[in-house]
């Protein structure tokens, strides 16, 4: 067992047999103190029998002087007893025991009382009477006041009492062993669904993600909240490691075709002796070929270095950058692309803000924005940007007059390598990772982005990021 | 021979294209699905090659679809997926061979060939009939040993031909199989090659090997054997 390690199952049984101990110990003294009252009583009431059967023995003594004696001959007296029987203030007719305790007794009044001999504890009762001699005198007789003392070891009692409590004890002890065998096999039991749970959750590997909580578990009041935790936390995973794996995979599809390509090119060439005009043309269409594997590979680098979490380097914050300039430089490094299909560019800059964005990054954002624009317009047609400000977010849009996105495209349009059927056959010349990385971009600091259908026609692209805020640099 | 190459990524498309030509093939290109499933279904091809992942309709339903109509047309396919399991299922759809991106392309050249002779029930690369023999791989025919110079379109006709011994082949066939839809059919341009193939061929010989069969087509006399 670790140290420090904490079971509930101890726990529980150990404050129940705590408990229950307690309650046995107060039951216990309860009845010790009833019981010795009950022994203290029969005890005391003995006694006076006793000292009542003594002062019976006091008689006659048929003398002269009307005198009286002791005769204990009929009255069996306890071994451990103690007695002294005094008659008109002194005169002693028996005695035995400790004579200076009695003597101390007798002084007392009548009743019961305890006092100290040697060791032990002695109960005595004292009893004053007048004995008469003669009554049927005309006299009336001769009176004589008898004091009887008559003590036992009241040891006795507590012997008593715990011949009566032992039974208790025994019967508790039997209790407490039953109890603790009961609520360690109960608690168990009634623990085992967690173990089902714990089974359930322990199947899943990256293989097998199904994961369904056992009844058991999903019936416990208690773990109900476990179970459906795991099960929806074990859904995110999934679809995580799902969307993962279908990027790797795509990844992969996307690499293998680029290769195919430049391999395929090269080959061709070598196919047969070539003149030196068909092998320039030939290594020029190579070398696009070879381009289009870099912009992939470059593509997927960004992809991946933007869906890292953002670090902030030893407290170094990233400047912001003006969108206005971002977007102005977007701008000019596509015109050459919108001259060629003859697309009239707009800008409507009505705001300025700084976003929280590295300046490579938004001009990546924008200048995607803007070319995938520009490539969904039709000749001559018209795409228009525009800047404004909304809840103290900043708000870019592009809206073109192309044949706009299909609803079912709509939900897949940001997934990587996802082209719509138009577009898919890479004739416009784009991996499908372009809003793939616009959406990493605005993510990354908190911001969105959506594609919808301008109800005039074609796509509004809707850009929201958040305004820059210096942060004072802290040490 | 005519090829069907549907494939979307058209610097790819282009490439094969220009290779399978380039070894004496005919070759028709389909940029996507639904194109690919329409020519596919003419039934004129020698064999396919087909893409898995194309816009409209996937190389899996036009390669079921081909099968569903009894068409044995020998299909090869080109996957850049991974996993085995895909390979085994279309394996078991029909494909009869099949080949991942990014593949060597002198490799896709001899799978195909090697198809075409599958398809037709040859497995030797090198055909004879009577003394005339046609090395498939090297393009190359000679007669009594002698070698004979012929033009692509003369030495396609005579691998057409021999490929199908002793059938009647008809002039529309022969255009079927030797031109792609580039090219302006006429039915003479056939008959000129033809006598051109067989003045070439009575040049060594002396037995006339092509026998033309009035209204019907053409057939190549002679035993041929297979080595």
């Amino acid at each position: 067992m670790n140290k420090g390690e904490i079971s509930i199952t101890r726990r529980l049984v150990v404050t129940v047999l705590a408990l229950e101990f307690l309650s046995a110990l107060v039951l216990i003294c309860a009845v010790t103190v009833h019981e010795y009252d009950v022994e203290l009583r029969g005890f005391d009431a003995n006694l006076t029998g006793t000292a009542r059967m003594i002062m019976g023995s006091v008689e006659d003594a048929d003398d002269a002087d009307d005198n009286v004696v002791l005769d204990l001959h009929n009255t069996p007296l306890e071994r451990d007893a103690f007695y002294r029987v005094e008659v008109d203030h002194g005169k002693v007719l028996g005695s035995s025991g400790d004579r200076n305790a009695i003597a101390e007794v007798l002084s007392k009044s009548a009743g019961f009382h305890q006092i100290m001999i040697g060791h032990r504890k002695y109960r005595f009762t004292v009893l004053h009477d007048v004995r008469v001699v003669d009554p049927g005198l005309p006299t009336g007789g001769v009176r004589h006041n008898v004091t009887i003392v008559y003590g036992r070891p009241v040891g006795r009692v507590w012997h008593e009492v715990f011949e009566a409590i032992r039974f208790f004890i025994i019967a508790t002890a039997l209790l407490l062993g039953i109890t603790a065998i009961m609520i360690a096999m109960l608690i168990r039991r009634y623990l085992s669904p967690v173990y089902q749970l714990a089974d359930a959750a322990n199947r899943v590997n990256g293989v097998n993600w199904q994961f369904d909580a056992p009844e058991s578990a999903k019936q416990t009041k208690e773990l109900r909240p476990l179970a459906r935790a795991l099960e929806a936390a074990l859904a995110r995973v999934q679809l995580s490691f799902e969307q993962q794996k279908r990027f790797t995979s795509d990844a992969a599809h996307e690499l293998k075709t680029d290769v195919a390509i430049v391999k395929s090119s090269l080959q061709l060439l070598s196919m047969r002796k070539r003149t030196v005009d068909e092998y320039s043309q030939g290594l020029a269409l190579s070398l696009d070929d070879f381009t289009r594997l870099e912009t992939t590979v470059e593509k997927l680098l960004t992809l991946a270095r933007l869906e890292q979490p953002v670090m902030a380097r030893d407290g170094v914050v990233a400047p912001g950058c003006s969108m206005k300039k971002i977007i102005e430089e977007a701008v000019h490094q596509s015109m050459a692309f919108g001259q060629l299909k003859e697309i009239e560019v707009g800008v409507e800059l009505a705001e300025n803000a700084d976003v929280p964005l590295d300046r490579r990054d938004a001009l990546l954002l924008c200048s995607n924005i803007l070319v995938n624009g520009l490539q969904h317009s039709n000749h001559g047609g018209k795409v228009w940007l525009s800047l404004a400000r909304m809840d103290g977010d900043i708000v870019l849009t592009c809206r073109d007059w192309g044949e706009g996105i299909s609803e079912e495209d709509r939900p897949y349009l940001f997934d990587p390598f996802y082209r719509s059927d138009l577009s898919r056959s890479r004739k416009s010349g784009g991996t499908g990772l372009g809003l793939s990385i616009c959406r990493a971009i605005c993510t990354r600091v908190g911001g969105s982005i959506d594609i919808e259908n301008h109800p005039d026609g074609g796509a509004l692209v809707t850009v929201i990021l958040p305004v820059f805020r210096s942060v004072p640099i802290s040490k | 021979m005519r090829i069907l190459l549907v494939e979307d990524e058209l610097r790819l498309a282009e490439n094969i294209v220009a290779a399978l030509r380039e070894t004496g093939l005919v070759v028709d290109h389909a940029a996507d699905g639904e194109d690919g499933a329409h020519l596919a279904e003419q039934g004129v091809y020698d064999a396919i090659i087909l893409d898995l992942m194309l816009p409209g309709k996937s190389g899996q339903e036009i390669l079921r679809d081909l099968r569903r109509r009894q068409m044995n047309t020998p299909v090869l396919i080109l996957t850049a997926q991974e996993g085995t399991a895909s390979i085994i299922e279309l394996l078991n759809a029909g494909a009869d061979d099949y080949l991942s991106k990014p593949f060597d392309l002198g490799e896709l050249i001899a799978r195909v060939k090697a198809l075409i002779r599958r398809g037709k029930g040859v497995s030797n690369s090198k055909l004879t009939v009577a003394d005339v023999e046609v090395d498939t791989i090297h393009q190359t025919v000679t007669r009594n040993g002698e070698p004979i110079d012929l033009s692509p379109t003369e030495y396609r006709i005579l691998e057409y031909l021999i490929h199908r011994p002793r059938a009647v082949v008809s002039k529309r066939e022969l255009l079927e199989h030797l031109y792609d839809f580039a090219w302006e059919h006429h039915s003479n341009v056939v008959e000129a090659h033809i006598s051109n193939l067989r003045r070439k061929l009575n040049a060594v010989g002396d037995e006339p090997l092509i026998a033309t069969l009035r209204h019907r087509g053409y057939r190549l006399t002679g035993d041929s054997r297979r080595e």
